[in-house]
């Protein structure tokens, strides 16, 4: 459904000193610099998957996003979308795809969204048959009948976006390109938002990348992730086995009747945590079963837990590695440069 | 196609008319503001004429009727040009063009349909009314041939303001604030509410060159006022159309290539 090969953008930006002196030189004489924000990635996505995009801020996850869609012209490699060269920015393409933005909003300010609806029922050329069933559909699933005849700028950033969704899938596109949806949204909004895409890509099998830097996000809609960082790939496949890879351990949670000494804990794992009554204990996968059974022999244990390590400390120490990795290789670079 | 593009512009005009029904009392801020203005920009054409009976061959009803004419191109502006592509600027700015070029429709046209402001458009009401005005000084009544061939220049002189401005706009892809673009171009414009003729008088070569041909104000109000005058020769009407058309078709070509260079704002 997706192709990726290579993928290339560089931003050309001016450079605006600082100082009025500097800036005037700088009329004259433009300097620029060039931003790799996507610096050479591939990946294949198949008809209906849902693939999460992780990446630090700046990694180039929106970049991309605008390349797929079609808004940014690639610097270098090949992409296409169900057939389609994106850049083309042909009618037949942008009828099957969407882009979301959390951050940007199409509806219309000063109007109730049902006006937007009917402006994009006529842009996309939708049936008006289809139309009335996709928007009671939209309607009674994101439960918006009495938003949507209220003026925008009068919903709250939660109800705006739904509203925002459902304004994107009037046209049902087939690739959905979600660029942090459920930003500043609270944890059960999410939670709504997260239903409503799934049950959209499982209904009309529609293709879905997401990014988010909520992890309960992705956790909870792709069995997929596509990691990228500083431009580039460093991970694609489940999130399970990136877990696994990155964070081996398990964390044996427990709590306990009356507190505990220290160094009583110490033998059975790393510590984590170890306040009010309740200790979190790092544990290698495979000497879990072990440290369960020291624990309930040897401690007053009242109830235990095994769990995995939150996303977020798994991600942040991902891009960690990767940020060590990248200092160590220009280390590298500049130590041979130098002997050359 | 084109039966999809007027549905479209039919739900665009619905949407600015939802607006204006909900800001209904402009009608009449907008109507006082409109006369004052007229009335202010009519008296350096008292001054001038309370001297002379005829200036650069142009009596006072005469210079009347190109008043007329740039007050309802105005309205024109300020009502149908104006508001969407001042918008154009603030989509640039915001990044919120993406949504418009995800679109499968011309982007050229939704943006420049996106905003109506009917009340601004006041002013082409008062330019009616200084039609009527100065003919009735003039003691007659215009020709229809000569009626006609002003309603097609007066086609042809929004398709030039029309193209002017997409032209303004598609610098805001390089330089994002056209602030001080979209004040110079008021400011030019507002040199149509004279005859052109009478800058000959004033501004000898360059500048005559430069209104007539870089910047065609003064053939917007200037030749429709002619034609209903009677006195605007056929060659200068093809003029006008051929005119209007190559620009208009320059201004889509230095959109598309703006558009191209387009990288929405970060984030
Ligand atoms: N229009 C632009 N001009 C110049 N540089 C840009 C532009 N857009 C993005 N960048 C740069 O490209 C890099 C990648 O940006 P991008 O928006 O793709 O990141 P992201 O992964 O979406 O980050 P975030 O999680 O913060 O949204 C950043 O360093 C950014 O500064
Ligand atoms: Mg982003």
């Amino acid at each position: 459904m997706i192709s990726v090969r290579g993928l290339r953008k560089h931003y050309k930006v001016h450079k605006r000193p600082p100082g009025l002196k500097a800036a005037l030189r700088s009329l004259v004489h433009r300097s620029y610099t060039t931003v790799k924000a996507v610096d050479g990635i591939s990946f294949d996505i198949r008809p209906g998957e849902r693939v999460g995009f992780l990446g630090p801020n700046g990694a180039g996850k929106t970049t991309t996003l605008k390349v797929l869609s079609g808004l940014l012209h690639p610097s270098d490699g090949e992409v296409t979308v169900d057939g389609h060269v994106p850049r083309l920015r042909e009618e037949a393409f942008l009828k099957k795809i969407m882009l979301v933005m959390g951050q940007k909003q199409q509806l219309l300010w000063d109007l109730p969204p049902a006006e937007t609806f009917e402006l994009n029922r006529a842009i996309y050329d939708v049936p008006a048959i289809q139309y009335k069933q996709t928007l009671d559909e939209l309607v009674a699933l994101l439960d918006i009948g009495d938003l949507i005849t209220k003026p925008t700028r009068q919903l709250s950033l939660g109800e705006r976006m739904k509203c925002e969704l459902a304004a994107a899938l009037i046209h049902r596109p087939r690739v959905l390109f979600l660029d942090e949806p459920t930003i500043g949204l609270d944890v059960s909004m999410q939670a709504t938002m997260r239903t409503f895409i799934k049950e959209y890509n499982e209904k009309y099998g529609a293709t879905l990348i997401l990014t988010s830097h909520y992890m309960d996000d992705v956790a909870a809609l792709c069995p997929r992730v596509i990691v990228i960082d500083k431009g580039l790939l460093s991970y694609d496949g489940s999130l399970d086995a990136l877990v696994q890879r990155v964070r081996p351990e398990k964390r044996v949670v427990l709590r306990l009747a009356e507190e505990v000494d220290a160094a009583r804990l110490a033998p059975l794992g790393k510590v984590v945590t170890h306040e009010a009554g309740t200790a979190v204990l790092q544990v290698r996968q495979e000497a879990v079963n072990a440290t369960i059974s020291r624990a309930l022999a040897g401690l007053p244990v009242t109830d235990l837990t095994v769990e995995n390590a939150p996303l977020e400390e798994v991600m942040s120490e991902l891009f960690a590695e990767n940020k060590a990795r990248r200092e160590a290789a220009a280390e590298d670079a500049s130590r041979e440069s130098v002997t050359a | 196609m084109v039966r999809r593009y007027l549905r479209l512009l039919g739900i665009q005009l619905k949407a600015s008319g939802l607006l204006a029904v909900q800001y209904r009392a402009d009608f009449f801020t907008e109507g006082l503001t409109s006369l004052f203005w007229t009335f202010t920009a009519l008296a350096p054409l008292f001054v001038v004429y309370g001297e002379r009976p005829v200036v650069e061959g142009w009596s006072f009803g005469e210079a009347l009727l190109v008043v007329g004419w740039f007050t309802l191109l105005q309205g024109i502006l300020e009502g149908a040009i104006n508001p969407s592509l001042t918008g154009v600027v603030e989509h640039i700015r915001k990044g919120t063009l993406d949504f418009v070029l995800l679109k499968p429709a011309d982007a050229q046209f939704l943006v420049s349909t996106q905003r109506f402001l009917p009340w601004r458009a006041f002013n082409v009401l008062t330019g009616l009314g200084l039609f009527v005005y100065a003919f009735s000084r003039l003691g007659r009544w215009p020709s229809v041939p000569g009626l006609l061939s002003s309603v097609l220049l007066l086609g042809t002189s929004t398709l030039l303001l029309y193209s002017l401005w997409i032209l303004t706009v598609s610098a805001a892809f390089y330089v994002v604030r056209v602030d001080n673009l979209t004040y110079l171009f008021t400011s030019i414009f507002d040199f149509a509410r004279w005859p052109s003729s009478v800058f000959k008088g004033v501004a000898k070569g360059a500048l005559t060159l430069v209104f007539t041909y870089v910047i065609p104000l003064a053939l917007m109000t200037t030749f429709p006022a002619e034609a209903m005058l009677g006195r605007l020769p056929l060659h200068a009407l093809a003029g006008a159309v051929v005119g209007a058309v190559v620009f208009a078709w320059l201004a889509r070509r230095v959109w598309l290539h703006s558009i191209g260079h387009y990288t929405s704002a970060s984030s």
